[in-house]
């Protein structure tokens, strides 16, 4: 019997999923409401039907900004091994960070200016 | 457990979509007040479809295509109207405008409860494309990109923006939607959401001539034909823009200050100026004009002299105005609201001005009477019969929308004011005086 153990476990694992998907599936067939007709599926634009496929191709305006985001995301790394000696280096610690971030800022700016932070 | 839900569920507020056909523009949007209702800005969020008024004969498609929208269960009811060539089996027909709050808050329990069923799609369940197989660039087909096959073309290939190519997808808009007046179809390209081409594919309900001269008239519509009051005139003219800022406020999504508006253009009378001056800062304040208005867009300076667009060629620095070679209005000491920055912004200001001058003007003017025949300065700009504003603005469209991203562009379209039905009522005072 202890040997069957393992076995009987496994068993009455298997079991229970199998009732749980055919539990679900006797559900979703209770729920799953009507089946609509073609007209009824398509997108609502004011009452007349779409002529192309929904598929289509367009600029993701995000994404420069999101690059910009990464970029300036990973200069923050270069901050970790700066906090582990900034109470030993004092204050010219604090002055060269500020001068990092500083010309970081500038790229900013630039970027800024360059209307990349615009998303539309 | 379900019928308490059910019960619950009959007395939340009812989702409307509204169709406002021939004439029903002004009474479907005082059903905003009702607070039994809930007007939705897309049928999918209905469970009501309300028709109301006349509805020509080429939208009738449409109506089918809004209807198949309603998610189910759902029901149709028609108000005034014929509801002809409709095809929508035992929908309720009302004739009172009294009838029609009852009516939907009836027929949307009893479609909760379950003691009405949902109605049958009107369109025949067949794809309007054939399907042909999998679509040259792998479109169609089954699995994780396909899904249900359409068989629709892919949209065509054009020049973005930033120089790359794109697709430019063409859409159809209206003209049920629910920011555009009914009858308007707009023909868009568009490359994201920016709008590459506008074209107008149509610009009226296409009712019959008789529906047209059987419609109630505004005042405006009346003074084509004889002597109107000037303190109705302008009383009317300051409902009017009213009830444009309270559409104009929803399409900016802040429908609680809408409805506001909608209370007050039915409250003013004449001298009630202050309390739309009042009501314009309390829009000012929102930041509507810094966050939410697209400064400079939808210019139109260029095209604008001698169109006689009312508040839009004001708004623009033109004082084209026919009060002003009117004797009545220049005994009053009339002079017309100019601004100069012809964008978005400056129209509704100019409107929220136009609104309060008009309601101090009604109470300067008395008994006296326009003195202009033939030709009227409605809330829309110049109007003759056989020729509103509204025609000379839709000819602008085009130009106005190129360019312009989709939230802009309807803001845009919204600041415009159109109204198809002053144009075909317009067309029916012409057709009664050639007569």
């Amino acid at each position: 019997m202890v040997a069957l153990g393992p076995l009987a476990v496994a068993t009455a694992v298997t079991l229970t999923a199998l009732l749980a998907v055919l539990g679900l599936w006797w559900f979703g067939d209770r729920g799953r409401g009507r089946r609509t007709s073609a007209p009824e599926r398509v997108p609502f634009t004011g009452g007349r039907a779409p002529r192309v496929h929904a598929w289509n191709r367009y600029h993701a305006r995000y994404y420069p900004m999101a690059l910009m985001f990464l970029a300036f995301d990973m200069e923050m790394v270069f901050m970790y091994p700066w906090a582990v000696v900034f109470v030993s280096e004092g204050l010219i610690a604090m002055i060269e960070m500020g001068m990092f971030i500083g010309i970081l800022l500038l790229g900013v700016l630039y970027a800024w200016r360059e209307r990349a932070l615009d998303w539309a | 457990m379900t019928p308490l839900v059910r019960r619950l569920a009959a007395r939340a507020p009812v989702p409307v979509y509204p169709i406002a056909g021939f004439g029903m523009r002004d009474a479907v949007q005082d059903l905003r007040l009702e607070e039994g209702l809930v007007l939705v800005d897309t049928p999918r969020a209905a469970a009501l479809l309300l028709v109301a008024g006349a509805i020509g004969p080429k939208h009738r498609d449409a109506v089918a295509r809004t209807h198949d929208a309603l998610p189910h269960p759902r029901a149709t009811v028609l108000w005034g109207g014929d509801g002809d060539g409709l095809a929508i089996a035992d929908a309720p027909r009302i004739d009172r405008a009294a009838d029609v709050v009852p009516a939907l808050c009836d027929l949307f329990a009893r479609l909760v409860l379950g003691s009405r069923p949902t109605e049958e799609p009107i369109l025949a369940d067949e794809d309007p494309i054939e399907w042909r197989g999998v679509g040259p660039y792998g479109q169609g087909g089954t699995g994780m990109t396909g899904g249900t096959p359409y068989g629709r073309p892919m949209a065509d290939l054009g020049p973005d923006r930033d120089g790359l190519r794109l697709d430019v997808v063409p859409v159809e808009i209206g003209p049920f939607f629910a920011r555009l007046p009914a009858g308007l179809v707009l023909d868009l390209s568009v490359a994201g959401d920016v709008i590459v081409e506008a074209k107008v594919a149509s610009a009226s309900l296409g009712v019959e001539r008789e529906i047209q001269m059987g419609a109630a008239r505004s005042p405006f519509i009346r003074a084509l034909s004889g002597p109107v009051a000037i303190a109705e005139l302008e009383v009317a003219r300051a409902r009017d823009h009213l009830r444009w800022m309270a559409g104009a406020l929803h399409a900016q999504g802040m429908p609680s200050l809408g409805v506001r508006a909608l209370r007050l253009a039915h409250e003013v009378q004449p001298g009630d100026g202050d309390q739309v001056r009042n009501f314009g800062r309390w829009t000012a304040r929102t930041g509507l004009f810094h966050w939410s208005l697209p400064s400079g867009a939808g210019r139109l300076a260029p095209d604008l002299p001698g169109m006689g667009l009312g508040p839009v060629s004001r708004a623009a620095g033109l004082p084209e105005d026919l009060r002003l070679a009117d004797p009545s209005y220049q005994a009053l000491g009339f002079a017309p609201r100019v601004l100069d920055a012809d964008d978005v912004g400056a129209r509704w200001r100019l409107r929220v001005e136009e609104a309060a001058a008009a309601l101090d003007l009604a109470a300067r003017a008395g008994d006296a009477f326009a003195g202009l025949t033939g030709m009227v300065e409605s809330p829309r700009g110049r109007l003759t019969p056989g020729d509103a504003p509204s025609d000379r603005a839709i000819a602008l469209i085009p130009r106005l929308l190129e360019g312009l991203e989709w939230s802009d562009a309807l803001a845009a379209l919204v600041s415009l004011d159109l109204d198809l039905d002053e144009s075909g009522l317009a067309v029916s005072v012409d057709a009664a005086v050639a007569v």
